[in-house]
């Protein structure tokens, strides 16, 4: 066996080893992802774990949020997703609104709006607990993860550098998740590895603080 | 999917479209192509002044004020979490300038976990406005600000408006505005200013220090003391600010954000440090927090005066329980029941028994209120001297933890205390009548004292953080409980047959007592490492060693004097190793010098070497000694880390404490099965230079050199 491929599957054995019960670690740059398990739009139960060896792209996302709009809006967000997806990347946009607050999703209206929106993402998660977000510390909509094949996040942040909800701040806007996934892509350690996240806020159920 | 894209796009454009705006004199025109009214606003904006009119080459303050629906919040420069501060765009004739906005103190606004800073009810926002030289009198000029703001309940709406505000140019200065004027001075006061406060921020375990010492911070009430960073990333906004107070001013602990994530710190954390009533503008760069900044504890909360008296009352009764439990301590008990043997020898003069016993409780109430009293002197001029008392300082839950541990030794026997006390003591307990019952009295609390830490601990540390009163009321319920039995038995003579006799069960109880001393001990040394961290444990652990050998060689010592031998050497030694390993606890360390750290990466290495730096790794373990003493002895000193500055070494360690693939094939590359090992790539693409295992300053610099020579 050559050394590459051991190590791949020391490292994927490392995955399926952290997955479970890391729940309530934090995240942190550069550590194993926090695992997590949640039902998808489709009704399926999704894990961090059954990506293994994939990069992984994590996207908190509120439907009522302007900044989500923004980048909805103006097909950024859709577009940046099919070219993601297109190269093998797995793309999980997430919803942790509350039941009792804007932006939660149950299966059918989480199916609604990713008809609506024209959404290229693998999955859309429910978390109306709000435990993956918690473990996430997700603070913003829209607020950006990425998960490399070994299962460390390798960027953490907002989405680009123009945090404001004016869709003509777009133009001209760094992008750090495509920028993000060229650097995975060509092998290259991320660039800029962490950035502000801007938006509206999640809207946990209730003053519970991560972890 | 087009289709629908412009759809969508066109209701986003809709909702942003400038509605009719609140302005001070002409209202922007609103789109005759409009058919439907704009959404309602959340914010009535305008733009006033605090002057009438403006001289040529004067500044006056314009302000944007903001007048806020009740249960929504704008954002200040750094909105928190979440959330858009408010901007202004100007547009002023030429030469004309406006300058940024002055924010006021923001309030903190929580958001379920999350927090943001910003406004609620009625803000002013000031912006100065300067007039150029050749502006000309009698003109009248239009200020337009196109003000875009976001306004947040529930949900998020950003606001944009465009505002306009019609100043004439008078000759001289004219008279300040009468509705704005004092208003928009008081926030221009208000608005928090670099005050001459000197602030360093370190970089903790898994939080950051924020030390900030100045005069305006002397003496000042702290305990609504917080920092509001002007950049996002630098702290994690929604944990709470712990403060730790100290003669010259403050330190704040504070959550990590992402600034401080992969390794990195940011150079400086600016913002603002509130206290309550003030707030003044500080820039803190890297460094040690200085002593003036800590040491008198977190901030005594006036309040609390209800809660207190429920907790008083809670407090006295359980220090009456504790004062009952002491009687039973092996120390106390055997002079106890020969007082109380004494007592029966009064027979049937009860009348003499009660006074004895009476006599005897006030021995010990006044006693335990001469403490109370001793510790109220104590904990105020400490208060000046700059002692803490509580559990914040990792001194002095070091202390504590080393007191608890040489209690427990001594319970469980390896050396004595207080015999000569005791002796002492006895003498005077001896004397019949009442002062023979009030000394014993005195003397049971005295000689009670190395046994009662588990009892009184709790009641102490709580006293001493209530009033003096409360303190004395605690105290005195402890006199009491403890002199109960014998007042008890002194008025009811047939108790007296029933109590247990003293004999080994007294020791076998002491002994079992040590137990939960032990466990207080483990605790506190847990509570240190949350503070303070693995190395000061390490530190703590290394005096716990040297207390058990002070208290092993005092027994030794102890026992000699019992057999008439030579026992100074021992005592004296046991003295200093005491007084060494208490003060190794308490010394301030200087923390060396601070080396900027990157995780390694085989990556991370080839672009460092792309870039044309040398490269430094360390591959190092927590459990490798000989790695730790390398640490301390070469790399975190100062000769070493100047000359990685000098010559821009990158600095990466590789730290194999838990199982790593890819750091333990690197070792097997270099022919090597375990750690430490020191890589140093040079400036010249070749292959690394291995560096000896032990390592000197001298080394360490001599390789750097020659590595960047080339």
């Amino acid at each position: 066996m050559s050394v590459m491929s051991r190590r791949t599957m020391l490292a994927m054995t490392g995955v399926v080893g952290f997955a479970p019960g890391l729940a309530k670690a934090s995240a942190m740059l550069g550590e194993p992802a926090p695992g997590f398990e949640a039902l998808d739009a489709d009704g399926r139960t999704r894990s961090l774990s059954e990506f293994a060896g994939k990069t992984v792209v994590l996207e908190w996302t509120s439907s009522d949020c302007p900044y989500c709009a923004k980048h909805y809006g103006s097909g950024n967000m859709q577009a940046l997703q099919r070219k993601a997806v297109k190269s093998g990347v797995v793309w999980l946009t997430i919803s942790s609104s509350a039941p009792d607050r804007e932006g939660y999703f149950t299966p059918n209206t989480a199916r609604a709006w990713r008809t609506k929106v024209g959404s290229h993402a693998s999955a859309i998660l429910l978390d109306g607990d709000g435990k993956i977000g918690r473990a996430y510390g997700a603070r913003a909509t829209p607020h950006m993860f990425i998960i490399d094949g070994s299962g460390r996040i390798v960027y953490m942040g907002g989405i680009d550098n123009r945090p404001y909800a004016d869709p003509a701040s777009l133009k001209g806007a760094k992008n750090y998740v495509a920028n993000a996934l060229a650097d995975l892509k060509a092998g290259r350690p991320v660039a800029e590895p962490i950035s502000p996240p801007y938006g509206c806020s999640v809207r946990y159920a209730s003053a519970g603080s991560f972890q | 999917m087009r289709f629908l894209t412009g759809v969508i796009l066109t209701l986003a454009l809709a909702l942003n479209v400038p509605s009719l705006a609140f302005a001070q004199s002409s209202p922007a025109q609103s789109s005759p192509a409009q058919s439907s009214p704009p959404p309602a606003k959340h914010v009535r904006a305008e733009l006033v002044s605090d002057r009438s009119g403006i001289a040529p080459g004067e500044t006056i303050h314009l302000a944007l004020r903001q007048e806020i629906q009740k249960g929504w919040h704008t954002y200040w420069r750094n909105s928190g979490d979440s959330g858009e501060p408010t901007q202004i765009k100007w547009t002023l004739p030429s030469d004309w300038q406006a300058g940024p906005i002055v924010w006021p103190t923001p309030q903190r606004i929580p958001v379920g976990p999350l927090m943001n800073y910003g406004y609620e009810g009625a803000v002013l926002l000031p912006v100065a406005l300067s007039a150029p030289a050749s502006a000309k009198p009698g003109d009248k000029i239009t200020i337009g600000a196109k003000v875009s703001l976001l306004v947040c309940a529930d949900v998020c709406v950003p606001e944009d408006d465009t505002l306009s505000l019609s100043l004439p140019v008078t000759a001289s200065a004219g008279p300040a505005d009468q509705k704005w004027g004092p208003a928009i001075a008081d926030a221009l006061t208000k608005a928090p200013k670099p005050q001459g406060l000197v602030a360093v921020f370190q970089s903790r375990a898994s939080n950051v220090a924020l030390a900030v010492t100045g005069s305006a911070l002397k003496g000042a009430d702290l305990k609504d003391a917080y920092f509001y960073p002007f950049e996002s990333t630098v702290i994690d906004h929604a944990k709470p600010q712990a403060i730790e107070r100290g003669p010259d001013g403050l330190t704040l602990t504070l959550a990590a954000g992402y600034g401080f994530q992969g390794g990195k710190s940011p150079p400086a954390m600016a913002g603002v440090l509130s206290i309550g009533s003030r707030a003044f503008e500080i820039s803190a760069s890297p460094g040690a927090p200085p002593p003036g900044a800590s040491g008198l504890g977190p901030p005594v909360s006036a309040k609390g005066a209800d809660g207190a008296d429920l907790g008083l009352v809670a407090a006295a009764t359980f220090a009456f329980l504790g004062g009952l439990i002491l009687n039973l301590m092996p120390c106390v008990f055997p002079i106890l029941a020969m007082k109380a043997a004494s007592l029966a020898g009064h027979g049937g003069e009860s009348a003499a028994a009660k006074r004895q016993g009476l006599a005897f409780a006030a021995g010990c109430v006044v006693t335990f209120l001469l403490l109370a009293l001793g510790l109220i002197v104590l904990k105020g001029a400490g208060a000046a001297i700059g002692w803490g008392f509580q559990l914040q300082s990792p001194s002095v839950v070091g202390v504590l933890a080393l007191l608890m541990l040489a209690v427990a030794l001594n319970l469980s026997g390896l050396f004595e205390v207080g015999t000569s006390l005791q002796g002492t003591g006895a003498s005077l307990a001896g004397r019949q009548g009442l002062a023979g019952a009030f000394f014993t009295g005195a003397l049971a609390v005295v000689v009670a004292a190395p046994c009662t830490a588990p009892f009184m601990g709790p009641a102490l540390g709580w006293a001493l953080t209530q009033t003096s009163l409360a303190a004395l009321t605690v105290f005195l319920a402890l006199g009491v409980g403890f002199a109960a039995p014998f007042v008890l038995v002194a008025y009811v003579p047939g108790l007296l047959s029933r109590l247990p006799k003293p004999g080994p069960w007294m020791e076998v109880f002491r002994k079992a007592l040590a137990f939960p001393m032990y466990g207080a001990a483990a605790w506190l040394a847990w509570v240190l490492a949350q503070q303070a961290g693995a190395d000061d444990l390490a530190k703590l652990f290394a005096a716990a060693v040297i207390v058990a050998l002070a208290g092993w060689l005092a027994g030794l010592g102890q026992r000699r004097v019992a057999m008439g031998e030579k026992h100074l050497v021992m005592t004296s030694a046991a003295g200093l190793l005491a007084i060494l390993a208490f003060g190794a606890v308490v010394w301030p360390q200087d923390k060396g010098a601070e080396l900027n750290v990157e995780p390694y990466s085989p990556a991370r290495v080839a672009e460092l070497r792309g870039q044309g730096r040398p490269v430094f790794v360390n591959y190092t373990a927590a459990w490798c000694v000989s790695c730790q003493v390398n640490d301390k002895v070469a790399l975190s000193t100062h000769p070493v880390s100047s000359a990685f500055a000098r010559h821009k070494v990158a600095y990466l360690k590789a730290d194999w404490t838990k199982r790593d693939a890819t750091i333990a094939a690197e070792l097997a590359n270099h022919g090597r099965a375990g750690v430490p090992l020191y890589l140093l790539y040079g400036t010249n693409g070749s292959e690394a230079t291995i560096l000896p295992s032990i390592l000197t300053p001298d080394i360490v610099v001599k390789a750097v050199e020659a590595a960047d020579k080339h």
